[in-house]
């Protein structure tokens, strides 16, 4: 019911926008309400205000704004969509769950457009799913770096984990880093050595398929790395700012923590990029997730309200309302004008994240699940006492994805042209039998064909590559949105699915 | 054996009473400094809540308890926040629960104690079993009936006050077993004057059961004051329509605990005065209260 609200709700936006062009139709006065975090309740009042005067659509806002945490922001309207906020502001890791739950209206074809030229491409396409603009980007300051008490720590050794554990050991004092209590941070040391975690959402929001190398040699030396941190009696599992007024020297968290932590540390606060870990002689920088907040409108009912939503949404994302918000909360931006501009590039935490920037991996859409599976791997990493143990982990992460999202790969069919796409009902009929099968491609015109689900013969996007046996197909490009797989030449084929990749040979 | 312990063995009598008395400071010391450990140990967490909302040289938690520097700062500081607009809102939906809830229980106990009436085992019966399901179970419909009223994000007073009443009468209990123990002849004498059934409760029920009345107004304000659960779904993301608990909470967010931990702590020392101050006054009576409806079931 709610997605079928969703989808028509939707439907009368978009439809209002291409009838509402004309944008004198919008003036008029609306009541709504906004959330946005606590720190910017009033900034964004004036924001609003601003907006009234100035706009050339005759449009007037009487808007309440509330504080509401962009962590709670999702929760929130998932529990009540009717019930919240006009606009509301979000953490990225919300998007998914708020699309799914109609709680996000889509962008029209041309805000879409301007949004995503004039932001950084992460953050776009953090606010994109399948390929539809759900959200407008607010920042692209979501990131983690390292502030250090440059008392203890030396400045030639904020380059290396090894030597800052050291400094901090003998210096009695914590390094403080999140491990087993968010796996936002602790994917830090896969992402040093490349490891990736790749989650594939449709156009509703719905997770069709994953690729994961956590479980691999790449995250044997990862866990290495980790359990030279967590094995050291001053390791802290945190990630607050206060941690530095207790006893901690070190310590992993974000922008939001700046002013508070230049409060606490005054001129002894150091700020730069993670450090590298040490494997076998060879040297791993940290990487990091990089994050953004957005500003979602609520579906509405009434078209003309909603075009005017969206008009706000665009100006309070615009790159002015982004320098405001630099300003007076120092949050960074993901307009590129504003992040070219000489007073964000002159930011030291900003510059710290910047550096950290090539490490880092944007956040895209990520099974909720994913978190509380990945962050336990620090617990069994801290458990381990030799290497088969910190396999053991890798492994135990591994069955427990698998075991989330296992794809059922023996119920999928392969149809084309040489069974009438199985309109036809035409013989042979392709199953998959234990994620393999092997079928004979006839000469014709198109010789191609597609993996889909049983029932509904939608493809299955969850298999998007093939990965071995490219030779044996035609390059379709970008421009293939049924994923069809063309062999070139007729003949028999055997076709392989493993995780979402699909391997080809021929016979 | 010590020259001592046999002066003490050979000394028969005064040893017994030595020990008698020695044995009973024995036990009572062990008995004061197990108390006074478990005082201090349930103590410590109000203590360091006030010693830290007097800390001013920094806003964020820190690893000592004894503040530098004392102030009143983030007291006055909570009269920046939202603070004052949720301490009148718990303040009202407390108040008007504590005088509609004492009013409909004691109207019910006094019915079911002095009336007879076809339905009354029953009914008894009935809000007993009713009384089992726990009062969650009813959230989602509530609120929904609450938003379609008007009565949820900043309207939700209103709505909490009628939730917190609406399943008042059937809290009755203790009211109704204090009622029980004062005799019955007492309305019959009263009745037989001319008093109608409202002069009994209020000339004679009522002068006689004070500690149920006062149990009752304080048990009755006591609930809406802390309640947090109901509150915030029915505030739901309304900063006008939350009451302390919720409004405090949304203090705790990771981004706003290092600005706002001191004056949390002081919002905490706000919200127990009322509630400290009432008890002190009222002491007397809770104890009565609590035990009165036992003696006689």
């Amino acid at each position: 019911m709610k997605k079928f609200l969703a989808v028509l709700l939707s439907a009368i936006m978009v439809l209002s926008m291409a009838v509402t062009a004309n944008a004198s139709s919008l003036a008029g006065t609306y009541d709504i309400t906004v959330w946005v975090a606590a720190e910017i309740v009033d900034l964004t009042k004036q924001q609003i205000d601003n907006y009234n005067k100035t706009n050339e659509h005759g449009i007037v806002f009487n808007a309440t704004v509330e504080a509401v945490s962009e962590a709670d922001a999702g929760t929130n309207m998932v529990t009540d969509v009717e019930a919240g906020g006009d606009l509301y502001c979000f953490a990225q890791d919300q998007f998914a769950r708020l699309v799914q739950a109609g709680a996000l209206a889509k962008l029209g074809v041309n805000a879409g457009k301007t949004v995503a030229e004039a932001n950084a491409a992460g953050v776009v396409a953090a606010a994109t799913s399948g390929d539809t603009l759900y959200a407008y980007p607010m920042t692209a300051d979501n990131g983690y770096f390292m502030y250090y008490d440059k008392s203890v720590v030396a400045e030639d050794h904020i380059d290396s984990m090894e030597a800052i554990i050291a400094d901090c050991e003998a210096a009695q004092k914590y390094f403080a880093f999140e491990m087993n209590t968010s796996a936002w941070y602790n994917a830090s040391f896969f992402f040093a050595t490349g490891c990736t975690s790749n989650w594939t959402t449709d156009d509703e929001g719905k997770f069709v398929s994953v690729r994961d190398t956590f479980n691999s040699p790449e995250g044997l030396i990862a866990v290495k790395g980790m359990k030279k941190l967590v094995d050291s009696p001053f390791h802290l599992s945190s990630s607050a700012a206060d941690s530095f007024a207790s006893n901690a020297a070190v310590l992993v968290t974000g922008m939001w923590a700046y002013s508070d932590i230049e409060k606490i540390l005054g001129d002894n606060m150091g700020v730069t990029d993670l450090p590298s870990f040490e494997v076998d002689g060879t040297s791993y920088h940290l990487g990091s997730f990089n994050g953004c907040k957005l500003m979602g409108v609520k579906p509405q009912v009434d078209p003309v309200r909603a075009a005017a939503l969206h008009q706000l949404a665009q100006y309070l994302t615009g790159e002015q309302c982004q320098m405001e918000r630099f300003a007076e909360r120092a949050w960074g931006p993901s307009n590129l004008n504003a992040q070219a501009s000489d007073a964000v590039q002159a930011n030291p935490g900003l510059v710290a994240l910047n550096t950290q920037s090539p490490y880092s991996v944007p956040q895209g859409q990520i099974h909720g699940s994913w978190w509380d599976i990945a962050k336990v791997i620090s617990d069994d990493v801290k458990a381990a006492t030799d290497e088969a143990g910190l396999q053991a982990a890798l492994d135990n992460y591994y069955n427990k994805i698998d075991a989330l999202f296992a794809l059922d790969t023996s119920a999928l069919l392969f149809v084309g042209a040489w069974n009438g796409w199985n309109n036809a009902d035409a013989e042979p009929t392709y199953y998959f039998q234990g994620a393999s099968l092997t079928l004979d491609v006839p000469e014709s015109d198109y010789m191609g064909g597609r993996i889909v689900n049983p029932g509904d013969w939608g493809t299955d996007k969850g298999f998007a590559q093939v990965v071995v046996g490219k030779e044996l197909v035609k390059d379709l490009g970008a421009d293939n949105p049924d994923n069809n797989i063309v062999f070139v030449e007729p003949g028999n084929y055997t076709i392989t699915l493993t995780g979402s990749d699909i391997t080809i040979v021929k016979n | 054996m010590t020259q001592n312990e046999m002066n003490q063995k050979t000394s028969g009598p005064v040893k017994q009473h030595m020990g008698l008395r020695a044995s009973r400071m024995l036990s009572n010391s062990a008995i004061y400094v197990l108390l006074i450990a478990i005082s201090i140990i349930w103590l410590i967490p109000f203590v360091c809540i006030v010693l830290q909302s007097f800390r001013v040289e920094s806003t964020w938690q820190v690893g000592y308890v004894i503040p530098q520097q004392w102030g009143l700062d983030n007291y006055r500081n909570l009269f920046n926040t939202d603070f004052p607009r949720w301490y009148v809102n718990t303040f009202i939906s407390a108040l008007a629960t504590a005088v509609l809830q004492t009013i409909i229980v004691l109207c019910m106990s006094y019915t079911l104690s002095r009336f007879r009436f076809k339905m009354r085992k029953p009914l008894m019966r009935f809000m007993l079993i009713l009384g089992m399901f726990p009062g969650m179970l009813t959230m989602i419909i509530l609120y929904r009936v609450l938003k379609d009223l008007g009565l949820t994000q900043q309207n939700s007073v209103p709505g909490l006050i009628l939730v917190y009443v609406a399943s008042s009468g059937m809290g009755y209990y203790v009211s109704k077993g204090f009622f029980d123990t004062i005799p019955k002849s007492l309305d019959e004498a009263a009745r037989v004057d001319g008093a109608t059934r409202f002069q009994v409760l209020k000339k004679i029920i009522l002068p006689l059961s004070k500690p149920i009345v006062i149990y009752t107004i304080l048990t009755a304000f006591m609930a809406p004051w802390g309640d947090f659960v109901f509150a915030r779904y029915i505030a739901f993301g309304s900063s006008a329509g939350s009451n302390v608990a919720v409004g405090l909470y949304n203090w705790l967010n990771k981004d706003q605990i290092a600005k706002y931990y001191t004056t949390f702590c002081a919002g905490g020392v706000m919200v127990a005065i009322p509630v400290t101050v009432l008890f002190m006054c009222l002491q007397k009576y809770y104890v009565e209260g609590v035990t009165g409806g036992a003696v006689k079931g």
